[in-house]
C-alpha cells in the first residue's frame, strides 16, 4: 500500500518539478519576488520620505506686510523658496499645478491682534493627498516656533519668567507613560498581521497550480482513467496526489518564510537601535513554530483544492473554481490583520484566521502555548477531515466521470 | 475469458425542459437513464470479440464497467471467473485497456511512464526492465523511449500507450478505437499487433467504427444500440442474418431493425 502511494508521489513530483509554471509559483515567486518587491518598496518609501524631508518647498504668502517677522522666518529657514503669484484666489490652482507646495494668508489685523495679546489665524493652503507629504509638518514647525516666541513674551509679561513656570501654567496635569508592552510586542502588533497573510497566500498559490494539474489536468488529458485502471485503491491515488500538492504548498510557504528570514538576517544587521534589537529577538524557535503552523494550513489547502480540481472537467473549469476559492484563504487571513481581532479562544476556533493570529502572536513574542497547541491540533483535525472528504469524493463516479 | 451477464448501468435522469413527449429518449425510465441495459455476451480465450455500435450506443460505459472504472447498476461481468464488483483489483491485474482518448504523461519519457505503470501493477524492477525490453523491441520503440511523450508523433504515442497497456502481460486486452487518428502505416502496425495477441491466446475485446477492421480481425461481434444488445454472433452470421455482403450495410440494417423493434 505504502509503495503504491510512494510510487504515485514520486512520479507526480517528477512531473511537477519538470513544469515551469509550478516552479514559478512554488519556488521563484516566494523566494525571489517577495524579497525583491519588499526591497523595492522599502527603498521607494525611504527615498520618498527623504525627499519629503529635504526637498525645497515653494510657497506663496499674502499679507506679509501685516506680519513681516513671520514672512522673514520662512525666508530665513532653509528649504523654503518664496514664489510670487498674482492674486490670493490663485493659491489653490497654483498648488494643483505644482507651482507652489503651500500658500499662507496673513490677515490684515494680525499686527494689531498680536499687540492686543489676541490670537491670529493664519490661513494655510496645501494638498494633503500624498501620504508621504511633509509640507504641513515642515511649514507648521516654522509657524509654531514663531508662535512660541510670542507666547513666551506674553507669559513673561505675566511674571512667568522661567520655561519651567511657563510649562506648569500651560500643562497643569501631565501623563507619565509606563508602557508594559515591549517594543517587539508593539511592532509585532503593527506589522505582524501582514506576514502570516503573505505566508498563507504563498501557501495557497504554491498548492493551486499542481492541484489543478493533478486533478482536472489529468482528467482532461485522459491519464486519470488509465490510473484508475491500475490495481490500486482509489484512496491511494488520492493520498499520492494530496502529498504532492501538500509538498508544493508547504515548500512555497516555507520558502517565503525562509527568504524573509534571510532578508531580515542580512538587512537586519544594517538596522541599528531598537528596531534592530527587535529583529534580532525573533529566534529560530519562533520561526520553527511559525513553520509548524503552516504545515496543517498547506494540508487543508491541498485537500480542498484537490477536491475542487477532481470535480472539474477541464483545466479551465478548475481554474475558474480555484479563483474564487482564493478568497477563502485571503479573507480569513485578512481578518487577522484587523486591529480589533485578537487571539482568544473564540478566534482560535476559526480556521486560517487562527493560524494567522497565532503567527502574529509568535512574531510579537506573546504566544499562549496552550492556545498554540489547540490551534495546531484543531488545524490538523480539520485538514484530516478535508482529506477524508476528498478521498470519499474521489470514490464517486459522478465526480470522476462527470459529463 | 470474458462473461458478461445481464449487465446494466443507470445514471440519474436529466430533466429536459421543454422537450416534447415524442422526443423522449427510449433509454429514460422514470428517474433513471439506462446507458447500458441488460447486456449479455461472452468471449472465449484466444478470440477477438468486436464491440460495435453507433456513437452514444453505450460502448464506453460498457467498457468502463468491464474495466472496473464504473460499477454496474445491475448484472455482472467476470474475467476468467473473477467478478468485476467483488474483486476489482484482481480484474485490473488481468486486463489491459487501451483507448484512443487515454492520454500520456507529457512531461515523462516513454520509459518512465511505462515503468511507472509496471510499478503500479506490483512488478519487480527486474521484471519491468525485461518486459520493457521485449515491448520496445516488439513495437519498434527503442529510438524514442527516452524522449518526453510531449515530443512524440501520434503513432509513437499510440505505441507508448500499447506498451503501457501490456506492461503487466494481461490475459484480456480491451482496445477502444485504437486506430483513430493514426496514419495508414501506424494503424496497420496496431492491427497486426492485435492479431498477434490472438495468436498468443489472449482474449481481445476490440471496439471500433471501422468495419474493414472488424472484418479482418474479429471472430465474433456484439452490437449495441441505445444501450441494448442488438446483435451477438459471428461475422458470417451478421451477413446471413441481414442478407448484406458488405459489413457496413449489415451493421446499418441491424441498427435500423433494432430501432424498429424498440419503437414497437
Amino acid at each position: 500500500m505504502r509503495l503504491n502511494i510512494l510510487t504515485i508521489y514520486l512520479k507526480e513530483m517528477k512531473e511537477v518539478l519538470r513544469d515551469r509554471k509550478t516552479l514559478i509559483f512554488m519556488v521563484a515567486l516566494p523566494t525571489l519576488v517577495v524579497p525583491v518587491l519588499m526591497n523595492i518598496m522599502i527603498g521607494f518609501i525611504v527615498r520618498a520620505e527623504k525627499k519629503a524631508q529635504t526637498e525645497t518647498l515653494t510657497f506663496a504668502i499674502f499679507g506679509s506686510e501685516h506680519l513681516p517677522d513671520l514672512a522673514n522666518a520662512f525666508s530665513e529657514e532653509e528649504g523654503f523658496e518664496k514664489v510670487n503669484i498674482p492674486i490670493q484666489e490663485a493659491i489653490a490652482s497654483a498648488i494643483e499645478e505644482n507651482k507652489i507646495k503651500f500658500g499662507l494668508v496673513i490677515p490684515q489685523t494680525a499686527r494689531v491682534q498680536l499687540e492686543r495679546d489676541e490670537q491670529v489665524a493664519v490661513q494655510f493652503y496645501y494638498n494633503n493627498a500624498s501620504a508621504t507629504s511633509k509640507v504641513k509638518n515642515r511649514a507648521s514647525k516654522v509657524i509654531r516656533e514663531f508662535s512660541e516666541k510670542y507666547r513666551s513674551e506674553r507669559l513673561a509679561g505675566l511674571g512667568l519668567d522661567t520655561p519651567q513656570e511657563q510649562e506648569h501654567l500651560l500643562n497643569p496635569v501631565t501623563i507619565e507613560e509606563h508602557n508594559t508592552a515591549d517594543l517587539r510586542e508593539v511592532l509585532g502588533e503593527r506589522v505582524g498581521g501582514m506576514l502570516p497573510y503573505l505566508f498563507i497566500i504563498f501557501c495557497f498559490m504554491g498548492a493551486m497550480y499542481p492541484a489543478i494539474d493533478l486533478g482536472a489536468g489529468e482528467k482532461e488529458r485522459g491519464t486519470l482513467e488509465t490510473l484508475l485502471l491500475a490495481p490500486i485503491r482509489r484512496y491511494q491515488i488520492v493520498l499520492g496526489k494530496f502529498l504532492v500538492i501538500f509538498t508544493t504548498g508547504v515548500t512555497a510557504a516555507l520558502l517565503s518564510l525562509t527568504s524573509m528570514g534571510v532578508m531580515l538576517a542580512t538587512k537586519g544587521k544594517e538596522i541599528t537601535g531598537e528596531l534592530g534589537e527587535v529583529i534580532a529577538s525573533v529566534s529560530v524557535v519562533d520561526l520553527v513554530l511559525i513553520a509548524a503552523m503552516l504545515i496543517p494550513t498547506a494540508a487543508m489547502f491541498a485537500a480542498v483544492l484537490l477536491s475542487v480540481s477532481i470535480y472539474a472537467k477541464s483545466f479551465k473549469e478548475a481554474s475558474a473554481y480555484c479563483g474564487p476559492l482564493n478568497f477563502l484563504a485571503i479573507v480569513p487571513a485578512f481578518i487577522a490583520m484587523l486591529p480589533i481581532v485578537k487571539l482568544d479562544w473564540y478566534w482560535a476556533m476559526v480556521p486560517i484566521t487562527n493560524i494567522s493570529l497565532a503567527i502574529k502572536e509568535l512574531i510579537k513574542g506573546t504566544m499562549n502555548y496552550e492556545m498554540f497547541t489547540a490551534i495546531l491540533g484543531s488545524s490538523v483535525v480539520i485538514a484530516g477531515a478535508f482529506l477524508f472528504f476528498c478521498s470519499r469524493w474521489f470514490e464517486r463516479e459522478a465526480v470522476l466521470f462527470r459529463q | 475469458m470474458i462473461e458478461v451477464d445481464r449487465i446494466s448501468k443507470t445514471f440519474r435522469h436529466r430533466k429536459h425542459k421543454g422537450k416534447a413527449p415524442h422526443q423522449k429518449d427510449k433509454r429514460e425510465d422514470g428517474k433513471l437513464f439506462y446507458a447500458v441495459r441488460n447486456v449479455t455476451f461472452r468471449a472465449e480465450a484466444g478470440t477477438i470479440l468486436g464491440l460495435l455500435g453507433p456513437n452514444g450506443a453505450g460502448k464506453t460505459t460498457l467498457l468502463r464497467m468491464l474495466s472496473t472504472a464504473l460499477k454496474p447498476s445491475e448484472g455482472t461481468a467476470r474475467f476468467d471467473g473473477v467478478d468485476v464488483v467483488e474483486r476489482p483489483l484482481d480484474v485490473r491485474r488481468r486486463i489491459g485497456f487501451l483507448s484512443d482518448n487515454t492520454g500520456l504523461y507529457g512531461r515523462l519519457t516513454a520509459r518512465e511512464m511505462i515503468e511507472y505503470y509496471g510499478k503500479l501493477h506490483g512488478l519487480e524492477q527486474a521484471k519491468i526492465n525485461k518486459r520493457m525490453d521485449e515491448l520496445f523491441s516488439l513495437l519498434e520503440m527503442t529510438a524514442f523511449v527516452d524522449k518526453r511523450n510531449d515530443s512524440l508523433s501520434s503513432g509513437m504515442k499510440q505505441k507508448v500507450s500499447i506498451a503501457r497497456t501490456l506492461i503487466h502481460d494481461p490475459e484480456v486486452i480491451i482496445f477502444d478505437e485504437p486506430t483513430t487518428g493514426l496514419d495508414v502505416a501506424a494503424a496497420e502496425a496496431i492491427l497486426k499487433f492485435i492479431e498477434s495477441c490472438k495468436d498468443k491466446g489472449k482474449t481481445v475485446l476490440f471496439c471500433t467504427h471501422h468495419m474493414h477492421e472488424v472484418d479482418r480481425l474479429c471472430d465474433f461481434v456484439v452490437i449495441l444500440h441505445k444501450g441494448w444488445l442488438c446483435f451477438e454472433g459471428s461475422i458470417e452470421q451478421m451477413r446471413s442474418d441481414t442478407g448484406q455482403t458488405h459489413l457496413d450495410k449489415a451493421f446499418l440494417t441491424l441498427i435500423d431493425s433494432s430501432e424498429v423493434n424498440h419503437a414497437a
